[in-house]
């Protein structure tokens, strides 16, 4: 069953369209791993050259904020995590 | 307090319907002074209901002149404006809107050294930049005055707000982790609309001690879908903006 991946319209591009990714993993990093393994463009989308998560990226689990420590966050089978990034524009 | 003229109960009127609001509201709006970070895609829209509404006194800052690709959604200015301040284009349009709103509109770039004089005298700040160090520097400013944030940020068709109360709510620095590169973003008119309806709506509530304010949950909008998102955020007691905030008044 796993998690609900849900991927930000500018990123859509590195998972065929997909708006919703299911993935597999006991946290979130396990989940964003998974979802990398099955879109490998999404790596660089969400980690820096060091595989640190991008400052600009946001990671909300069941529509909360996972900060801080995002990636070490426990999920469960039929949570949703929804992946974004902090706008600028005005 | 000023209280309300003849004029005023009629120009008004149709929100003075509104039983939150009424008289004792409207009377809190003309009292009311307003900082509007920006004269741009999000602070027209902002400006422009905020006057409309008989809010008493807003002070805006924009240090850029139009161009002709602001016009596709910055709506204090039009054609004949391109090359004009955009600081005596707003001035000029929210005095034709309402002559009753005391608008005071500074060309000026807003910085650490500047902020805290600009924003003097102020209830509350808005955020209508289109950058996030000034985003962050006005955040940061709002908590050490212990005065209302009003965030908004768009991208595309999509954009977010989010209300920052110092002392009690999550600041829009709680989830920072660093600095992010600055891009030229797209951006429609439609969606700056939109959030810097829901931002001057959040003013307007703040301002009457009406409804609910978007504390600590941000709410993102995506055009294309047409959905509306609300995230949960939490206070982050390592916070480098609000961690020794306490709540005041
Ligand atoms: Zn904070």
């Amino acid at each position: 069953m796993g998690v609900q991946v849900h991927i930000h319209r500018t990123h859509r591009v590195s998972t065929d369209g997909k708006e919703v990714v299911q993935a597999e993993g006991s946290c979130v990093g396990e989940c964003l791993e998974h979802l990398v393994k099955q879109y490998p463009g999404m790596k660089e989308v969400l980690f820096d050259q060091k595989g640190n998560l991008r400052n600009i990226i946001e990671i909300y689990l069941n529509h909360e904020s996972a900060y801080p420590d995002e990636l070490k966050k426990t999920v469960n089978d039929g949570d949703e995590i929804h992946l974004t990034f902090m706008l600028a524009g005005g | 307090m000023a209280f309300l003229t003849a004029h005023e109960m009629e120009r008004y009127d149709r929100q003075i319907r509104i039983a939150e609001i009424g008289k004792r509201g409207q009377e809190k709006l003309k009292n009311a002074r307003v900082f509007i970070a920006g004269a741009g895609g999000l602070g027209s829209p902002i400006s422009i209901y905020l006057a409309a509404a008989g809010v008493g006194a807003i002070r805006i800052v924009d240090r850029e002149r139009v161009e002709a690709s602001n016009l596709n959604r910055q709506i204090l200015h039009w054609n004949d404006d391109i090359g004009r301040a955009k600081a005596d284009s707003a001035r000029a349009t929210l005095a034709r809107l309402n002559p009753a709103t005391r608008t005071e509109a500074i060309c000026d770039t807003i910085t650490p050294e500047n902020v805290a004089q600009l924003v003097a005298g102020c209830d509350l700040i808005v955020d209508a930049m289109d950058n996030l160090p000034t985003r962050f520097l006005l955040n940061k400013t709002a908590i050490e005055k212990n005065i209302p944030f009003f965030h908004g940020a768009v991208h595309g068709f999509e954009g977010r707000a989010m209300t920052v109360i110092p002392g009690k709510t999550a600041c829009l620095r709680c989830m920072y982790r660093g600095p992010i590169p600055q891009e030229t973003f797209p951006v429609i008119g439609v969606a700056t609309a939109v959030i810097g309806s829901i931002q001057a709506t959040e003013v307007i509530k703040w301002i009457a001690g009406i409804g609910a304010l978007l504390e600590n949950r941000v709410m993102v909008y995506d055009g294309l879908a047409m959905r509306f998102t609300e995230f949960r955020i939490q206070k982050n007691p390592g916070c480098d903006h609000c961690a020794d905030a306490a709540e005041k008044g």
